[in-house]
């Protein structure tokens, strides 16, 4: 019985195929199983270490702890909300360049990625203070009077952060609008539609699921943003992961940090569930 | 090939044999490492400790010193914790020296090795090596405050009417609180216990002025040099080494917070001996002038200054002309109250 069976299985090729691939997963599996899942939760036991939720309770009733968690979430928001705004034109534009120009995009915008963002953040600086180059340049032209506030305040953090993440929005929307059928738009023209309408009823509901993607990135990463707003911010902006950074380093309360790691967690995890069910609805209706 | 190595390997050693004192070789019974490692401040101090402490390490006991940075005072706990020390000797950063030894994580240092008789008794500590004074004093643009016409003083720098411009402080509640005090017209030796709800609200009368709260060390100077800022605070060594490379910026010493660096032994440190040995050689007077000299830190062997020349000496905090116009950083009500004053600290900086 049990030989017919394993005749049986090794005789249906996508099992062996599905198997094939479950052991050339499995490597990459346990390493992340090692070096993140076990960390992370022995990190998140660390929280309620002392056996009660005090830490948790600490960090819910504080209203500055609230307060920061709030603040870093609307942040987050900003950031996806320009990202994706800049993003979807550099995504379609690449979607439709030859070759020459998809690859000179993509090296410009790859190119920040080679780059330490402790060098990104100081460069920033160079260009956005009050004698930098962008204000003493806009003043020699007599545009400005008085030089623009870019720096040290929200404005600053936005613009550090936003560069930092426009490659995770333009990328995964860029292979959407790849994988849409060219045909699809031409047979809405073809039928009398607008190029506005072909684009707003067939491309963008069908590069749905790669804003989705790119939305979700972005809000997320952002979301654990500590250096940038540290030195854009010049102290006008506070992070979570700012706030879990002091304690970690400089207080040494890591029972408080795990507490504030998970609540981020598990408030990264519910937007997340919640984009993906509000995007993923869409998504089949277009379908 | 190999006649090169070998010819090396006995060039090498018969150098390190020249070079070893007589002592070292009758402390030969410690079993020697091939070497140890040192973690302290990275950049420029770093290589400063090469060329002074490490080098003379190495000429005197034929031990490489490999330096590592930066000062990490998570890691230190973790890795005491784990059992897993790499570093013999860490610098500790700020006011956690006592935090280090209120946790157990520092050796006590061996003062039969460590020859800190001549230390002033004040600085001097079972588990702490006392290796420098730094201070968090006030700076200015000379071009904009010529010929001594800057603020003298906490209470002249928060008159924005006098002393107009934008100014920076540190994003942290450390020396803020102090100066903050200090400018109210609190005693300098009646600043603690901190009234951490006094300091606070005259910070708020400050703060539509500050225009960059600073975070890491290098950016005070940059503010300064850039003009993006008139006045600011920062640690001494900063602003000296702008203005020996010409920028227009200078140092008020009244109202300085002066505190010392400290180096420790993490407990369970690899050749605990070599660490001891490594501190001793930190107390030479002549390189400790020569860490002076070049970044205004002075060590706290009281020789050292003999070795400073003269032009220097209006550059570091331990001069006493300037040493009477600072007080000493609280380090014991930090260690007390450091996260609730941060957490108050930073209520105050979200409230708009």
């Amino acid at each position: 019985m049990s030989s017919a069976t394993a005749d049986r299985r090794r005789a249906d090729p996508a099992r062996a195929r599905e198997r094939m691939l479950v052991m050339l997963a499995l490597p990459a599996l346990l390493l992340l199983g090692v070096i993140f899942i076990w960390p992370l939760l022995r990190l998140l036991s660390m929280s309620v270490a002392d056996g009660t939720l005090d830490q948790f309770e600490k960090a819910a009733l504080d209203d500055l702890y609230v307060m920061v968690l709030y603040e870093s979430m609307e942040i987050a928001v900003l950031v996806t909300v320009i990202c994706l705004a800049l993003a979807y034109p550099v995504a379609a534009w690449l979607a439709q360049a030859g070759r020459t120009g998809f690859i000179l995009g993509m090296f410009f915008l790859l190119l920040p990625f080679w780059t330490s963002i402790l060098v990104r953040t100081y460069a920033w600086m160079v260009l956005l203070g009050r004698n930098g180059v962008i204000n003493r340049t806009l003043r020699d032209w007599g545009w400005i009077e008085f030089p623009l506030p870019l720096l040290h305040n929200l404005t600053g953090v936005l613009i550090g952060i936003v560069h930092v993440m426009l490659p995770y929005m333009v990328i995964p929307i860029y292979a959407a609008l790849l994988r849409i059928d060219p045909d699809l738009r031409r047979a809405a023209e073809g039928l009398g539609a607008p190029a506005w309408r072909a684009f707003l009823r067939v491309t963008l509901p069908l590069s749905l699921p790669g804003v989705f993607a790119g939305c979700a990135l972005v809000f997320v990463i952002t979301l654990g943003f500590f250096i940038t707003p540290a030195l854009l911010g010049g102290g006008q902006v506070m992070m979570i992961a700012m706030l879990i950074e002091q304690q970690v380093r400089e207080f040494l309360d890591w029972n408080f940090a795990a507490a504030l790691a998970t609540v981020l967690l598990a408030a990264t995890l519910v937007i997340y569930a919640a984009l993906a069910k509000l995007t993923g609805g869409q998504g089949h209706g277009a379908r | 090939m190999s006649i090169k190595t070998t010819r090396r390997a006995v060039l090498g050693a018969g150098l390190a044999a020249a070079t070893l004192p007589l002592p070292a070789i009758a402390q030969s019974s410690v079993p020697k490492p091939d070497r140890i490692v040192v973690n302290a401040s990275g950049g420029a101090m770093a290589n400063l400790f090469r060329r002074t402490y490490n080098a003379e390490f190495e000429k005197r006991h034929g031990i490489r010193v490999v330096d590592t940075s930066p000062v990490d005072f998570g890691k230190l706990r973790a890795m005491v914790e784990s059992g897993n020390v790499e570093w013999s000797v860490t610098e500790l950063g700020g006011q956690d020296f006592v935090r280090a030894k209120n946790m157990n994580l520092l050796e006590p240092l061996d003062l039969s090795i460590i020859d800190l008789s001549k230390y002033p008794a004040a600085v001097r500590d079972t588990h702490a090596f006392p290796s420098s004074v730094y201070s968090t004093v006030m700076a200015y643009r000379t071009d904009v405050f010529r010929d001594g016409s800057h603020p003298k003083g906490w209470a002249e720098f928060w008159d924005v009417r006098r002393f107009p411009g934008p100014r920076s402080l540190r994003n942290h509640p450390v020396d803020n609180l102090e100066f903050a005090l200090l400018a109210d017209g609190v005693e300098p030796d009646k600043l603690y216990p901190i009234d951490i709800d006094r300091a606070l609200r005259k910070m708020t009368e400050l703060r539509p002025h500050i225009s960059v709260w600073w975070t890491t060390g290098a950016q005070p100077a940059q503010l300064l040099v850039d003009r993006e800022v008139v006045l600011a605070s920062g640690w001494n060594g900063r602003f000296y080494d702008i203005a020996k490379r010409g920028a227009p910026v200078a140092v008020e010493w009244q109202g300085g917070s002066a505190k010392q660096n400290a180096f420790g032994i993490p407990r369970g440190a690899p050749h605990l001996h070599w660490a001891n040995q490594f501190l001793q050689v930190m107390t030479t007077p002549e390189l400790q002038a020569v860490y002076a000299t070049e970044l205004a830190y002075p060590g706290l062997h009281p020789d050292t200054v003999n070795f400073v020349a003269e032009d220097i000496k209006p550059h570091l905090p331990t001069t006493p002309a300037n040493l009477e116009k600072q007080f000493w950083l609280g380090v014991d009500w930090w260690t007390e109250n450091g996260q609730r004053a941060q957490e108050a600290w930073n209520r105050w900086m979200l409230r708009r």
